[in-house]
């Protein structure tokens, strides 16, 4: 034998460090980067995780050039997204969800007050030139990143100004104008070539577009209101909703009648029966066929309208029917005198399809001197006719594709399945990334998918601390007049707190929690980031897989990987 | 030079003298005044020296541990509930040969709660495989730490000085403290040729197999036997260089033809050799103070009772359901004697309860008839037990 027990039992690194214990693993771990719920929930695609790690460390610009990465309008966006990155935050399984939207708009205002200027290489004159008709959200969208791509774009809008439904459309109580103007109006200081007035079918023809471009993209939303009547019955001065918005936002004015019943229950729905409201209008009635939003309510039977927007019109005393149709307009002559209203309710028919139905001996009388439908709106097929096929939509693939013409992209309200700011922004960056591997004849395909959101379940929440979200300043129902903005911004060291409540899911948290408990000392710290992004590596030479570093990673940065 | 000091301020002045490069304790009537000592002469820059504030014996022990490993002079103190926190970290510390120093200012164990004297917690880590030294006074407290560093040092093993709590530690004495450079002199400057050092890496404290266990096992019984001729060989350099007879492994004083003899550990030998000194009418008898517990000294110990007929062992701790701890473990080092003496063992001042002049007189007329050699509660009072008791 010749061996010794040493004084002390003391062993020489012969078992330490040549003992190689990195050969008794079964299992690896390994760094693995997993999107947060945030970002799988974006419409527009935006990381938040990404940005609010970048916010913790006040490093507000970069934070900034993240998101303008994805969505160049951050703080409008800010102001008027319905935020399912904060539904589906895992904090909220925790004690409340960060405010993300807060966070966007707090960054979004920094960058229009510092003047920051979005970050851009300079377009070659000879790169390939493509055209956007409509600079809305959508186009907006698809022109920036079209620039940001490398593309000359060349952005057609119809009315005097770009911005679309964001100028046009959302109250300045929810989007102040001046914060819409300073956005869209740095936005078409990039290089975007914007000509105003141009209105396809009249001014110019898809054909023409076709020919003089290397790719076309037509953002040109939904601008008429879909057919509305009962029993073939209207009023002689109908009224449709979204126009009604829109001649408000115009002018300034809005008939005051005494009382009005608001068929719908979308954004338009609500914005224009607080419009109505703040414009003294003593009774204003929705008629929705869906439910108040509510912890109780299934998704699919709420409206869909903004939940925020819903229970601010009800803080200032819009009045909403659920569950209620329109059965029968009373009329005398062609002038309104009332409605009738039935209860409905959707409910599985004998094939098991959901069918709405009214139930007979509900009917009551609700006495209005105007109903004015905001049933939604559809693509007008002036100069867009070949394409739509006397559908109200454009059908389209994912990427707003149009079959048999591969050089025409669509994406927002046109393609019908969407209906928020945020989707047509997500759309405009999706249809510009299929249109550069249009134009660049590119075999693979475009990939945009952040995958399978890591669960709360897939966290160790024992390593994070209970936080409050920050409460922003809301408008007394007094103080809201139509035009004041309702909700406030945030602090600076209250943004820092967001980022710093962050759970930073699926993504590496430079805890040190890996380093301090490996019995191994297998996780080694390094001093610059290394490839994966993170600041550690493992030394598979001593690792024996036993797991600790993953169980203890509060993020779900780290996984086991089988070896065998 | 002679000067009257606290116990607990002349232990730390001989720590200090040592000059130790870490001191980690935690505080504990009553050993408390000699960590605050040592912090006054630290914060009066008298000591230069990593103290280090931890939040319990258990850390107190193991960043000790952690020092010396790492090649520092370390010291440490606890009592009582302390030494018991730490016990598992004792028995480390003595494992990995770690030469180590520590007082142990000697406290009754709970329950029932006590603050007051006994020597039950340093007779219940006696197995942790420490040196463990008994002072009579605190001249020998002072002498015994400062020979406690060399001893540790050349057998790399820990060594637990033990002073009582409050008769020594809280009591003015006049003693006399060697000056530094004469604590220089007998103590070179540590070397630990096992220590941590990144750039010749060891790992300590690594899993033995059964192959090994018993040959580290044997490998510290036999570094705690060979200890016992350096106690004696440090006791007679400290005697060249300071002119006192003070530690090695037992002390005899008395008449030296007496058939009966009296065994003691810690500060009633003083009380002991007073009354002996002064007594008229009691037979003649010998002192017998026992310095060393571990090693235990057999030899010395055969050497001292041979001649006696009657060997009383007075002790101030009891493994109970058995009786005397010292008792047991003289009886059965004597039994190899051609005419061992009879060994009577009592307990005496459990808790703190005075241990009198009388104690002497009182001890000896409990043997005189030569009858029940057990285990006795010397100073029991049986009006004060409980009634089921009775």
């Amino acid at each position: 034998m010749g061996l010794k027990i040493t004084r002390g039992s003391y062993a020489k690194p012969g078992t330490s460090l040549a003992f190689d214990t990195g050969s008794w693993r079964i299992q690896r771990p390994e760094h693995r980067h997993t999107a947060a719920p945030c970002h799988a929930a974006c419409p527009a695609g935006e990381d938040a995780q990404a940005w609010l790690a970048l916010v913790e460390e006040q490093r507000f610009r970069e934070a900034w050039e993240t998101i303008v990465a994805v969505n160049p309008l951050p703080a409008i966006t800010g102001r008027v997204c319905h935020h399912p990155c904060e539904t589906a935050c895992n904090r909220g399984d925790y004690d409340t969800p960060i405010a993300i939207h807060h966070v966007e708009r707090f960054l979004g205002d920094m960058a229009l007050q510092e003047g920051w200027d979005y970050p851009l290489a300079p377009v070659l004159d000879t790169a390939p030139e493509i055209a956007v008709v409509g600079a809305g959200p959508a186009g907006c969208s698809a022109a920036w990143h079209l620039r940001r791509r490398g593309f000359r774009v060349q952005l057609l809008e119809a009315t005097p100004e770009a911005g679309g439904l964001l100028r046009s459309a959302i109250p300045p109580y929810r989007l102040p104008a001046l914060v819409a103007e300073q956005e869209i109006g740095r936005l078409m200081q990039t290089g975007i070539r914007l000509m105003t007035g141009q209105r396809l079918g009249r001014d110019f023809s898809l054909d023409e577009l076709r020919d003089g471009f290397a790719g076309v993209f037509l953002g040109i939303g939904t601008q008429q209101g879909r057919e509305w009547s009962i029993d073939s019955a209207t009023p002689s001065d109908l009224y449709v909703g979204l126009a009604l918005l829109k001649r408000w936002m115009d002018v300034g004015a809005i008939p005051t009648w005494s009382s009005v019943a608001i068929v719908g229950a979308g954004n338009t729905a609500i914005d224009l029966a607080r419009v109505l409201k703040h414009a003294g209008v003593p009774e204003v009635h929705i008629i929705s066929h869906k439910a108040i939003p509510g912890p109780d309510v299934p998704a699919a039977d709420a409206m869909p309208a903004i939940g925020r927007e819903i229970e601010q019109g009800l803080e200032e005393g819009v009045i909403i029917h659920e569950h209620r149709g329109v059965q029968r307009l009373i009329l005398r002559g062609e002038q309104v005198l009332g409605v009738e209203l039935v209860h409905m309710k959707k409910l599985s028919d004998a094939s098991g399809r959901l069918k709405r139905v009214a139930f007979e001996g509900t009917e009551s009388i609700l006495h209005v001197d105007q109903v004015i439908p905001a049933i939604g709106q559809v693509v007008d097929p002036e100069g867009v006719h070949t394409l739509l096929d006397n559908r109200a939509y454009f059908q389209v693939d994912e990427w707003g594709q149009f079959p048999e013409r591969p050089w025409l992209f669509t994406g927002g309200d046109a393609r019908g399945d969407r209906g928020t700011v945020s989707e047509a922004i997500g759309d405009g960056r999706r249809a510009a990334m299929a249109i550069e591997h249009f134009v660049h004849s590119a075999s693979d395909s475009p990939q945009d998918n952040p995958g399978e959101p890591i669960g709360v379940d897939q966290l160790n929440l024992n390593y994070y601390e209970p936080g409050p979200r920050p409460a922003v300043a809301v408008l007394e129902v007094s103080g809201r007049d139509g035009y004041a903005e309702v909700e406030g911004g945030l602090e600076r060291r209250q943004a820092v707190a967001e980022g710093e409540r962050c759970f930073s899911c699926g993504d590496c948290l430079t805890c040190d929690n890996c380093w301090t408990l490996c019995p191994d000392m297998a996780v080694l710290k390094t001093r610059e980031p290394t490839t994966d992004g993170s600041y550690y590596v493992f030394d598979y030479g001593y690792c024996k897989g036993c797991g600790l570093c993953a169980n203890e990673c509060p993020c779900g940065y780290i996984v086991m990987r089988d070896e065998v | 030079m002679k000067q009257a000091l606290e116990g607990s301020q002349a232990i730390a002045r001989a720590v200090s003298l040592c000059r130790p490069q870490v001191v980690s304790a935690y505080p504990i009537t009553p050993q408390t005044h000699i960590v605050e000592n040592l912090s006054r002469l630290v914060a009066d820059g008298v000591l230069d020296c990593e103290l280090v504030s931890v939040e319990s014996e258990f850390s107190a022990a193991s960043v000790a541990l952690g020092a010396v490993a790492a090649g520092s002079r370390a010291y440490t103190a606890s009592s009582s509930q302390g030494i018991l926190l730490m016990s598992e970290v004792l028995f480390n510390i003595s494992g990995l040969r770690i030469p180590l120093v520590m007082t142990c200012a000697n406290r009754a164990l709970a329950a029932p709660l006590s603050i007051w004297n006994d020597q039950q917690d340093s007779m219940a880590v006696r197995d942790a495989g420490w040196i463990q030294l008994y002072c009579a006074d605190n001249q020998e407290a002072v002498d015994m730490t400062i020979q406690a560093y060399r001893i540790a040092e050349r057998c790399e093993l820990p060594v637990m000085v033990c002073v009582d709590g409050f008769t020594l530690t809280h009591t003015l004495e006049v003693l006399d403290l060697p000056d530094q450079q004469l604590v220089d002199a007998f103590l070179p400057a540590f070397h630990f040729d096992r220590k941590l050092d990144p750039a010749n890496p060891i790992s300590v404290g690594t899993l033995v197999s059964p192959e090994f266990f018993t040959e580290a096992r044997y490998d510290h019984h036999q570094a705690l036997l060979q200890s016992a001729e350096i106690i004696e060989q440090t006791r007679r350099e400290w005697q060249d260089m300071t002119g006192r007879d003070t530690g090695g492994l037992l002390g005899v004083a008395g008449d030296a033809d007496a058939r009966v003899g009296v065994l003691v550990l810690g500060s009633i030998t003083g009380t002991l050799q007073e009354a002996m000194e002064a007594s008229t009418d009691t037979e003649p008898a010998c002192l017998i103070t026992l310095r060393a517990f571990r090693p235990f000294p057999e030899q010395a110990l055969r050497d001292a009772c041979s001649g006696l007929e009657r060997l009383i062992v007075l002790e101030r701790a009891l493994s109970p359901g058995a009786g005397g701890i010292v008792g047991s473990e003289v009886r059965a080092a004597l039994s190899s004697l051609d005419r061992p003496p009879r060994v009577f063992n009592f307990s005496v001042g459990l808790g703190g309860r005075d241990v009198p002049l009388e104690t002497w007189s009182r001890a000896l007329a409990a043997v005189a008839g030569n009858a029940g050699a057990g285990f006795d509660m010397l100073d029991l009072e049986p009006s004060r037990l409980p009634q089921e008791a009775l």
